[in-house]
């Protein structure tokens, strides 16, 4: 038997700067797929022309989503010393999990048995999409005990895969939502943002804070190690979307949409953007602005609504200075 | 890619990057909209007549009302409209219009009608032959009164649903009753209405059948069924039908009904689209306030005991004598905060249920020694008097009471301080409900068929509030505004008045018992006859434009007149949350505030981007966002509005995810002891990431 001394996590001491604000806004936007009416979308879905992009994109992005869910978020908690974060990215995990689940909930209303077999095989064989998951994971696995090196790229790589590598696919459905076009699968997809802005934003800056504790050497290494993979992931995702977009003529909009959140991904690990700024879709930047949006009481679920804080009725409750 | 969407969603890309407003966007979009979508699918005529007899020739409008005009008058009523020289201020006003309201071809490929062109054949529809009322009808629609979507849409329509689209039930503590009410709730909801229903009057879980107790399974299953209903019966598949149900706090099953809508409750009693509101007696936040317990009662019990339906009876009177009889189980103690604090997160995580204050409704009801309200409708605006209808077996005749169907209408605010009379502008609109209530039928619900011809009840509302005031340059929830929606509805109030007693003057018929009404006795004009003078200031003065303000002499007078002539409707007021309505008309909502000022509008078919009437980059500061409204200053300018209006607003309560359930709770007791009569949605805006963190840091 082992003889380590266990430490519990003591949420009552504050270990970590934002972990409990973390934490509060990924349970606040809980949600799961079946909350939303997918299949009021078959009927679009079955005279839709470019149902294979679509197809593809989805199960693109739900390789992701398995790949952040079984290596990225696993191996991030596995190493990652405070216990407080690592609880905030074990919560982000199941959400990766829902993610992946929320695919495979769009694609069982929309599409045949058949047809989905089909697109998990083309999931194995196409070669941009493999070289992505591929690349990622390498960092993933590459952590080692006692290397806040190695879990730094680590943290660099996750970001880059929810800040950046995603939205080539989010593209797709917020582009055909933001038209009144399969409505409610865009809004699974842009629930699925919505967490994904926090991890993003989160492991960033988990990850500044270690990258401040580095030497500036090697903070400079570091730096250029971390423009280097983004430079070579940029150079697939312009294939990918070259792929996947062909036959319907959006790929130099994807592409333009790819880099806008190649500079964020940067901006959230404290780096500066690379890509100069261009103009984006503007139907595909409003898609990420679910917050608030007004829905009138046929529509859809609103993605508004969210976990109570309770604080119970007093006397003064009843006294007003007015 | 339509280019008009790209220019549209622009102006929030621009508005949200920038916070510079860029209107041309909107504008050009509505212009390439017109050239893109519109003028290509306009069907073309030589002439009105080529028009009109093609539209009733190929079944498109109804010959019948047509035929009761002379083509000359037809000619003249739409120039008259074509004069107005109507432009669709916004991007969302005309494709709301185009995608929702005009008339198209069977397959949806041509357009036959223009905005004007709906106007004059709801004018001419509802005027029934009344040229002069058509005419006045007209004007009015053109400048400042918009009929509800269901009228709006479907008049003078071949092929058409029902003018009106919103209904009340009461439920009977029997199966013959349910499965009535049921078989309703299909009928209605196949027309496209809303509609509520009462279920305080059923046996809780548990409750004997025929004696034996444990055998009754109480309010969920019924609401289940009516959900179920609701869902299956959708208008060709166009919109999904829909429904509220409403429950007493006192009713013993009411804690399974507040956690109904809450996204993770027990699958057996989730409701996900059904609505639900409560109704809670003054006592209720008595005893909260002392920190008491309440008990729950059963409705089969209440009636065994008195021979009364649980909703027949004021709660706040009976609790004692209820809680002092052996007769009467008490089926359970709950905490009253810990339960109102249950119901705070229940709206916090969904919205619901809405609340109804039982005693502020009952209290001020005009029509009180003719029966209690007991409910409300789908926006809980709708506060009328019910009647439960005795359901007998199949081999017995049914003995029918009183349901509702509302009828509404609202008045732009703006545009009404514009207009040379705004009391015949009242009258005008008072007539097309009037007409649109006596041309209803909805033959498969006699208790609505009944309570129509009895009760001539309408809801004459208004909107565009915030707009206005952002014009007046006066700050939504300020004392000014206050004031002036203080003026405005007694001024509403006044008209309405004065046009149902005019109408029972000539009709020489006046609304079933109004002899036992507080109209009758007078007393309900005690509020305005005693009422001192109060000084305006300068700038409400300005605000209400035309609008007269109303002096005690002239309510002694009016009251005099209604004393003698009587009423013509048993409800007129009502002011409705407005949704399509408004944007057609580039209007602010109800009288609520804007939620933000450039909108984001999700409908089930498309987004829309909405920068709120009136917005420019000088004024955007007026347009503070109802999430940045004090509530108890937007409590405050309902209540004032609320005292003259016979029946209910609809209002909603802005929060954001930082408020507790404490809070929001303080919120609803203050509105409580306003004097609202009802609470809508709480809606809620949740902080995003960078607003918590900068926070945080």
């Amino acid at each position: 038997m082992s003889n380590i001394v266990y430490e519990a996590v003591n949420w009552n001491k504050s270990t970590s700067e934002l972990a409990q604000v973390f934490w509060d806004q990924q349970w606040k936007q809980i949600w799961l797929p079946e909350e939303i009416a997918v299949s009021k979308d078959i009927k679009q879905w079955r005279n839709f022309e470019h149902q294979d992009t679509y197809k593809k994109v989805l199960a693109g992005l739900t390789l992701l989503d398995t790949v952040q869910t079984n290596i990225g978020m696993n191996r991030v908690v596995a190493f990652t010393p405070d216990l407080q974060e690592k609880a905030v990215l074990t919560v982000f995990d199941a959400f990766e999990a829902i993610h992946a689940k929320s695919y495979s909930y769009i694609f069982t209303t929309l599409c045949t048995n058949e047809e989905i077999d089909e697109l998990f095989e083309w999931v194995k064989k196409n070669e941009f999409l493999q070289y992505k998951a591929n690349k990622i994971a390498d960092v993933y696995n590459s952590i080692e005990e006692d290397d806040p090196e190695s879990l730094w790229k680590a943290m660099y790589a996750s970001v880059m895969l929810e800040s950046f590598l995603f939205y080539s696919g989010f593209f797709y459905p917020l582009y055909l939502g933001g038209q009144g076009f399969l409505r409610n699968s865009a809004e699974i997809i842009s629930l699925i943002l919505r967490d994904e802005s926090i991890h993003g934003v989160a492991v960033g800056f988990f990850g500044q804070n270690l990258f401040k504790k580095f030497p500036l050497e090697k903070q400079e290494e570091l730096k250029l190690w971390g423009y280097e993979l983004l430079l070579d992931l940029y150079q697939n995702e312009m294939n990918y979307t070259d792929d996947v977009y062909a036959e319907t003529g959006l790929s130099p909009e994807v592409k333009a949409y790819v880099r806008y959140n190649a500079n964020k991904a940067l901006m959230n690990i404290g780096f500066d953007p690379m890509f100069p700024e261009e103009e984006v879709n503007p139907i595909v930047m409003n898609g990420i602005r679910n917050e608030g949006s007004t829905y009138d009481f046929f529509s859809q679920k609103g993605a508004t609504y969210a976990k109570a804080k309770v604080a119970p009725i007093t006397d003064d409750t009843f006294n007003f200075n007015r | 890619m339509k280019t008009y969407l790209k220019l549209n969603n622009d102006v929030l890309n621009r508005y949200s990057t920038t916070g510079q407003l860029e209107l041309e966007k909107d504008q050009e979009a509505t212009r390439r909209y017109f050239l893109e979508y519109v003028n290509v699918r306009l069907r073309y005529f030589i002439d009105l007549e080529e028009k009109i007899s093609y539209l009733v020739d190929e079944g498109y409008y109804e010959k019948e009302f047509i035929d009761m005009y002379e083509m000359e008058f037809i000619k003249h009523l739409y120039k008259k409209a074509y004069d107005y020289n109507f432009r669709f201020p916004s991007f969302m006003s005309a494709s709301k219009f185009y995608d929702s309201y005009a008339m198209k071809s069977r397959d949806g490929e041509e357009i036959l009608e223009k905005y004007e062109d709906r106007i004059v054949i709801i004018a001419l529809y509802l005027a029934q032959g009344n040229k002069d009322l058509a005419e006045r009808s007209v004007e009015a629609i053109m400048e400042a009164y918009q009929p509800a979507t269901p009228t709006a849409l479907n008049s003078g329509k071949k092929a058409r649903g029902e003018l009106v689209s919103c209904f009340k039930l009461s439920m009977d503590d029997s199966m013959n009753s349910i499965s009535e009410n049921i078989g309703y709730c299909l009928e209605l909801s196949r027309l496209g209405g809303g509609v509520g229903v009462n279920l305080t009057d059923l046996r809780p879980l548990g409750d004997p059948i025929k004696e034996i107790l444990n055998r009754a399974s109480g309010v969920m299953p019924v609401a289940k069924l009516l959900e179920n209903s609701f869902s299956y019966s959708n208008q060709l598949g166009q919109r999904n039908g829909s429904g509220v149900v409403y429950l007493n706090i006192f009713h013993a099953d009411i804690e399974n009904f507040i956690s109904s809508k809450k996204p993770n409750a027990d699958d057996k009693i989730r409701l996900a689209t059904l609505s639900t509101g409560i109704i809670i007696p003054s006592i209720f936040f008595n005893l909260m306030k002392r920190d008491k317990d309440i008990v729950l009662f059963s409705p089969y019990d209440i009636f065994k005991e008195y021979g009364k339906r649980m909703s027949e009876v004021s709660i706040s009177e009976m609790y004692y004598e209820l809680l002092d009889n052996p007769k009467i189980r008490k089926i359970k103690r709950l905490n009253a905060r810990k339960l109102y604090t249950e119901v705070k997160k229940a709206q916090f995580e969904s919205g619901y249920p809405f609340e109804i204050f039982d005693d502020n409704v009952n209290d001020v009801h005009p029509l009180k020694n003719i029966g209690r309200v007991k409910m409300s409708n789908l926006c809980t605006e709708i506060l009328q008097v019910q009647q439960t209808s005795l359901i007998t077996d199949q081999d017995e005749p049914n003995e029918y009471g009183l349901d509702v169907s509302c009828n509404l209408g609202s008045i732009d605010i703006h545009a009404a301080t514009k207009v040379n009379d705004f009391g015949a502008l009242v009258d005008t609109a008072m007539h097309l409900l009037t007409n649109v209530s006596q041309m209803t039928n909805i033959k498969n619900v006699p208790s609505v068929v009944k309570a129509n011809k009895l009760m001539h009840s309408v809801g004459l509302g208004c909107m565009n509030l915030h707009g206005h005031l952002v014009t007046e340059e006066i700050m939504y929830g300020s004392k000014d505004s206050v004031d002036f929606m203080d003026h405005f509805m007694e001024a509403m109030n006044y008209y309405s008045l004065q046009s149902s007693m005019e109408i029972a003057k000539a009709n020489g018929e006046t609304f079933y018992r109004f002899e036992d009404s507080d109209y009758a006795t007078g007393i309900y004009f005690d509020q305005y006859v005693n009422e001192v003078e109060k000084e305006l200031s300068p700038v409400v003065l300005k605000a209400l434009g035309n609008i007269p303000v109303i002096t005690p002499k002239m309510w002694e007078t009016l009251k005099q007149d209604v004393m003698q002539y009587g009423l013509f409707h048993s409800y007129r007021l009502a002011i409705a949350p407005t949704g399509s309505i408004s944007y057609i008309r580039s209007c602010t909502a109800s009288i609520a505030p804007s939620t933000e000022r450039v909108e984001v509008r999700d409908y089930a078919d498309s987004r829309t981007i909405y920068p709120m009437p009136h917005l420019t980059n000088d004024n955007s500061h007026l347009y503070v966002e109802a999430y940045d409204v004090n509530p108890y200053d937007l409590i405050d300018l309902y209540a004032a509005s609320q005292k003259h209006v016979d029946q209910g607003i609809s209002m909603t309560l802005y929060v954001t995810d930082n408020w507790t359930t404490e809070q929001l709770a303080k919120v609803y007791i203050y509105a409580w002891m306003k004097g609202i009569k009802s609470v809508y949605y709480v809606r809620q805006r949740l902080q995003s990431l960078e607003e918590c963190v900068a926070c945080q840091i």
